[in-house]
Formats: structure tokens, C-alpha cells, sequence
């Protein structure tokens, strides 16, 4: 039997951006925790289907260098914080000094700040299920970090845009740690872009705490090129009656992996999971959830549709846990596919975890094609093909790119929408 | 208007229609009757270009144009339209993007500029009056939620907002009430024209005493087996199709085969 494949020695080297020393400490710490980490195989139960996309090359090992022109395609309105290559760039970021909330990034935090956030990374993933976080914590070269006290709220929304320029080959590895303080409030969103054409990989990960009563919509857009491999994870902590809702939007790539894990730790928390994924040509897209229902009286919601076209590949697994002290847990998960393509390929897998017996939990997931009575009843009325193609398959889901509560976003999504009607299906 | 010349058809290899000939002109409202399974929808069907029926042989032609040739989208600019027995709810797409979208490709076809969102949406509530629907399903998802009476007053308003040449309706009175009836008849009676033509397919004859037709056909078997005036729908009520030779549906559904 051939020897399961370890992540290479080549991305344990040390960093080279300047950090407070907890922090660089807590790096190093990671990465000897890292050596002959196994990477993800077919036989990997959560990489099944998305392992043969993961194409770590000695190369891509090296830091991007955190230089260069920034830019965004959007066109952002209000606050923003740019990162290009995982470092913050403090020239291109625009944000108030506002009561109460503090945005700083890594590198600016005190030793005192500094280990105090050391002591909290990491704690929001379980990281035997996200193997891949565990190397953003020994690679982050900066970060963001977010605190909200009490009753904060911040007015607008903050656009976080992690840019990667890939000029050459190497990898980035954004970080992001909001601690919502009681009753505070902030809308999120995180854009993941980049340039160049050079084999990249972007390793993320983003956590989120949120105290008794806080209200985070976390946001995030996923619109890298066609050469980043874009590895993800989100892990939030949610106390008593708080509230966080996700949407995201991602379109393909070589290998795209999102991991989405919230923990309902406090009672009467509730959280709305949206996710919208698109993939074209031979695109990948894996977006793995897990809902853990801790404290009884928690809420959740979740709603996940894949559009696959040509020969892409899209994966949804969505796991719910409900605990056994976790009674009058309200769980509803769905999952909607649709194929557009012969050569598509969709996997959906509900988990469903129950141990508590006082519980409401449903799911759904089904997969389908555009349906022929509704495009023969659309043309009938004299409008092209193409454009029933396109109002079926938006209506597959308008109703979640409506749902997204900032504009800018739904337009930014819209015209990337736009192009893969224009690339999937022909004029008459 | 229309010319049909010995028109067959089949659906998954099964002849439905065994060599149809009709005739209609413009300002002409006919009615087509007969049992279930006669082949009443397939021509219906046939004629809007859906391809689940495969025309085997025979003609059809639109103001000289040939039909056959032309895709569903296109017979519909040349104007064609059919109100579906059983419209299809569609979620997530609004009533109101649907009707903008068919009227503007029309007016695309036509020469005409786009109509704005502002200037349809006027246009769309003064014709949902018309035909009785709140203006507040405009909102909504196509027919999604509908109840049969709805479905059917929005088939209407959509030939009304489209002003076809020849509308089609395939049993547009099955599940109407008497009161939904009057609405969907007023609509009917409001796109005659004397440059449009009206062929009317339907079961029953209920349908005929608010639509007055000029011509009454009878299908059966894949056939027009008899044609008249106003007055053949009235025998056809008090005699039933046993005269005709045509037994029972069960009958006309095995002669089909």
C-alpha cells in the first residue's frame, strides 16, 4: 500500500512578516503540530469527492509577497479594510473610529492584545474536521481582528477584500477573528478576489464569537480566476439569543472549499445559513456545513442551491448535530441542485445528528434539470430561449440573491451571473 | 389566417392526429368539440410548436408563412398564442418580469423600443382589471399559488397584453365557476377582432353560450368528422357525440390508437 500523502515540509517554512511575539509563537506552535499532517484522500469521509481537486505543489508553498496594486470589483460604498496576499494594507482601507469598536490589524495589536487573541484562535473549529485551517494557523502573516463592545453597532457594512496577486506561484493565507461583544451588530462582508494567472492557493479562515444577544450577517463572495485554489473555513460561536446569518455566493474554480461550522452554544441562538454556488467548464465547488446544537431552544436555517454547468462539479454536505440537552431545537436544512449539463456532476449529503427527542428538524435535497413545460410555456409567448433559460435558472435562486441584505453585493453577484448566462447558454 | 392541410401527428411514435384540414380567416371565431383523447389538445399543441409531438405529414400555414419551419418563440412574434389547459407555476420568476419580457420580445420583433419598467407596470394593472385579477399578483411567482380561476384570467390577460393574430385557448373554461366564466368569457369577447382569429377548444359547449363561434367543429378519432355552424354545438348538447357515431370516450380513446 502506498504511503497516505503528508503536507510537504516545504510550507512549514517560517514567515517573513513582522508579528507581536504571542502570535508568531502560536504560529510556530501550529506548525510543529504540522509535520506529516496527512492531506485529504479519496478516503478522507469529508474530501471524498473534492480531494483529487487539491494540487499543493512545493511552489506554492511560498508566501505571496504583500506588495502591489490593490483593487476590487466592488465598487464599495462605505467601510473597507484591503488585504492583498493575507497582509493588511493599511493605505487602501477606510474605516471609522467609532465607540466601542475597534477594527486593528494583527500587526498593530500590543503583546498584551496580542496573547489574549493567541489564546482564542482556533477555539471557534474543530480542527479535526477542518484539517486545512490548521495550516492558516501556522502561515498567517497578518490578520484582522474585530471587537464589538457592548450595544456597538457599527452603521454600515464592512467590506473586507482579500485580493491575491498571482504573478507568481505561492500561497495566502487571510485571517479574520470578530468578537461580538452583548447585544452588539455588524454586517460583514468578505470578497475574495484575485489577479494574475499563476497557480496560487488561498487558504482561509475566519471566526467569529458572538456574546449573549449579538447580531453578525456575515457575507462572503467568492470570485477568484480560474487559478486559485481557494481553501476556506468559518467557525462561529453563538451564546444566548444571539443571532448570525451567512450568505454566500461562490463560483467555481480549480478546487474551491468552503467549511462553515456554528456552534448554538447558548440558548434561544439562531442562525440563517444562505449558500448560492455556481460552476462552469470544469469547475469545483465543496461547501461542507456543520450546525452544532449545544443549548436547547436554538434555531436553525439553512438553504444551499448548486448550479452546475458542462463538466463541473459541485458538493454540498450539510451535518446537523443536535445534542442531547439541545431539546426544542429547530433545525431546517435544504439543499437544492440543478444540472444544466449532461457532463454536471452534483453531490448533496444531509447529515442529520439527533440525540436530544423535544427536537423539530427537517431537510431536503433534491436534483434536477430546467424543467421543459415551464421553458415551452415561456417561449410561448414569443421570449428567446436563452432568456427562459436564464429566468428559470435565476429563479432558481433569486430568492436567496434577494435575501442578501447589501446591495452592492447583489449587483456584484448579478453581472458575475450575467457572464455564466452569456458562457452557458447560446443565443437563438 | 390559418390553413392546417391534412396535418398528422404523433406523440412518442402514437398517431394522435390522422390528417387534419382547417381553414379559419381573420375575425373568425371557431370551436373545435369533441370527446377526451380526440386529439383536441394535441392540435392545440401542435400549433404552438411544442416538440413532444412530432407532425409525421401535412401542412400548416400563417398568413402564407409556413409554420412548421418556425420554433415555438418564433410562431409566437408571428402571432400565435395558446392559453394552456393547465398553465405551469413557475417560483421565482414574478408575474410581472414574465409579462415585461414576452411583451418586449414582441415589441423587439415588431421594431418597436422596449417598454420601461414604469410604463408596463401601468399597462399590466389597467389589463389585470380587465380580466378581474389583482393588481397584486403581478408581484408573484408566474401562476405560482394560482387557483385554476386565476390561472386561467392570467392566460387571458397575457393574449390581451400580447394581441395575437390567432388565439388558441385549449379548454380554457374547464374549472371555471359561473362567475369566473363571465370574466374569462368578457376577455375572450374583447380580443375579437377583425384582424385576429379565435380557435377555441373545449369539452363542453357551456363555453359557447358566452362565446358565440361562427364555425363548430367536431374532432374524433384524429379527425374533423363534422363541421357546422353555431347550432352543431347546441345538437351536440342535447345528442351527445353518439350520433356521430362516436360512442363514448372510451371509444374515441381506443380509436385513437
Amino acid at each position: 500500500m502506498k504511503p497516505a500523502p503528508t503536507l510537504s515540509s516545504a510550507f512549514l517554512h517560517p514567515v517573513g512578516h513582522s508579528l507581536p511575539e504571542p502570535l508568531v509563537a502560536l504560529r510556530k506552535q501550529r506548525g510543529t503540530a504540522l509535520v506529516d499532517m496527512p492531506l485529504p484522500t479519496r478516503k478522507t469521509e469529508n474530501w471524498k469527492y473534492s480531494s483529487k481537486y487539491l494540487k499543493l505543489t512545493d511552489d506554492m508553498a511560498i508566501a505571496l509577497p504583500a506588495e502591489g496594486k490593490t483593487g476590487s470589483s466592488l465598487a464599495v460604498p462605505g467601510y473597507k479594510v484591503a488585504f492583498l496576499n493575507g497582509v493588511m494594507i493599511p493605505e487602501a482601507s477606510e474605516y471609522p473610529d467609532l465607540d466601542g469598536i475597534t477594527i486593528q490589524s494583527f500587526d498593530d495589536l500590543s503583546d498584551e492584545e496580542a496573547a489574549d487573541l493567541a489564546d482564542r484562535l482556533d477555539n471557534t473549529l474543530d480542527n479535526n474536521a477542518v484539517q486545512m485551517a490548521r495550516l492558516n494557523s501556522a502561515r498567517f502573516e497578518d490578520g484582522l481582528l474585530i471587537r464589538l463592545s457592548p450595544d456597538a453597532v457599527l452603521d454600515q457594512p464592512l467590506f473586507i477584500v482579500h485580493e491575491v496577486t498571482a504573478d507568481a506561484s505561492g500561497s495566502a493565507f487571510p485571517r479574520i477573528y470578530v468578537d461580538a461583544g452583548r447585544h452588539s451588530q455588524i454586517t460583514l462582508v468578505e470578497e475574495y478576489i484575485s489577479s494574475g494567472s499563476e497557480p496560487v492557493m488561498v487558504n482561509t479562515v475566519s471566526e467569529f464569537t458572538l456574546a449573549d444577544g449579538a447580531n453578525v450577517t456575515s457575507i462572503r463572495l467568492n470570485m477568484e480566476g480560474e487559478n486559485v485554489q481557494h481553501i476556506g473555513a468559518t467557525g462561529v460561536r453563538q451564546q444566548r439569543s444571539s443571532r448570525f446569518e451567512s450568505h454566500s455566493v461562490g463560483f467555481g474554480g480549480p478546487l474551491r472549499r468552503h467549511d462553515l461550522q456554528v456552534r448554538l452554544e447558548g440558548e434561544g441562538a439562531e442562525c440563517k445559513l444562505n449558500g448560492v454556488v455556481v460552476t462552469q467548464g470544469k469547475q469545483h465547488y465543496d461547501n461542507h456545513t456543520n450546525i452544532e446544537h449545544v443549548a436547547a431552544h436554538c434555531n436553525s436555517e439553512e438553504t444551499y442551491r448548486n448550479i452546475a454547468a458542462d463538466q463541473s462539479h459541485a458538493i454540498f454536505n450539510g451535518r446537523i448535530h443536535i445534542h442531547q440537552d439541545a431539546q426544542k431545537s429547530n433545525a431546517e436544512m435544504n439543499n437544492k441542485n440543478l444540472l444544466l449539463s449532461n457532463g454536471a456532476e452534483i453531490d448533496t449529503k444531509p447529515e442529520l445528528e439527533i440525540y436530544a427527542d423535544d427536537v423539530k428538524c427537517a431537510h431536503g435535497a433534491t436534483i434536477g434539470q430546467l424543467d421543459e413545460a415551464s421553458l415551452f410555456y415561456l417561449v410561448s409567448r414569443g421570449i428567446a430561449r436563452r432568456e427562459a433559460n436564464v429566468l428559470l435558472t435565476m429563479a432558481f435562486i433569486n430568492e436567496l440573491v434577494e435575501q442578501i441584505p447589501v446591495a452592492v453585493v447583489r449587483e456584484t453577484a448579478q453581472t458575475r451571473l450575467n457572464q455564466f448566462f452569456d458562457q452557458t447558454f447560446e443565443e437563438a | 389566417m390559418l390553413s392546417i392541410k391534412n396535418l398528422h401527428a404523433s406523440v412518442e411514435d402514437k398517431e394522435i392526429l390522422k390528417g387534419i384540414n382547417l381553414e379559419i380567416k381573420a375575425g373568425e371565431v371557431h370551436a373545435i368539440m369533441g370527446p377526451n383523447g380526440s386529439g383536441k389538445s394535441t392540435l392545440s399543441q401542435v400549433l404552438a410548436g411544442n416538440e413532444a409531438f412530432e407532425v409525421t405529414s401535412g401542412e400548416i400555414t400563417l398568413n402564407g408563412e409556413n409554420l412548421l419551419d418556425l420554433e415555438t418563440e418564433e410562431r409566437a412574434r408571428e402571432g400565435i398564442f395558446l392559453a394552456f389547459q393547465y398553465p405551469v407555476e413557475i417560483p421565482g420568476v414574478s408575474n410581472l418580469q414574465f409579462l415585461r419580457t414576452a411583451v418586449n420580445a414582441m415589441r423587439a420583433h415588431r421594431g418597436e423600443p422596449e417598454m420601461n419598467a414604469a410604463e408596463f407596470m401601468k399597462l399590466a394593472k389597467e389589463v389585470s382589471k380587465q380580466v378581474d385579477l389583482d393588481p397584486a399578483f403581478l408581484k408573484r411567482g408566474v401562476n405560482e399559488g394560482f387557483s385554476g380561476g386565476e390561472k386561467k384570467r392570467n392566460e387571458i390577460m397575457q393574449a390581451l397584453l400580447l394581441q395575437p393574430k390567432l388565439a388558441i385557448l385549449d379548454e380554457t373554461d374547464s374549472g371555471l365557476d359561473i362567475d369566473a366564466l363571465q370574466v374569462v368569457s368578457n376577455g375572450v369577447n374583447a380580443l375579437r377582432a377583425e384582424d385576429r382569429a379565435i380557435l377555441m377548444v373545449t369539452h363542453y359547449q357551456r363555453l359557447l353560450n358566452h362565446i358565440v363561434p361562427d364555425y363548430v367543429h367536431v374532432l374524433a378519432g384524429g379527425k374533423i368528422v363534422k363541421s357546422g355552424g353555431r347550432e352543431l354545438a347546441l345538437e351536440l348538447e342535447e345528442r351527445g357525440y353518439g350520433w356521430l357515431g362516436i360512442k363514448d370516450e372510451e371509444t374515441a380513446d381506443s380509436s385513437a390508437n
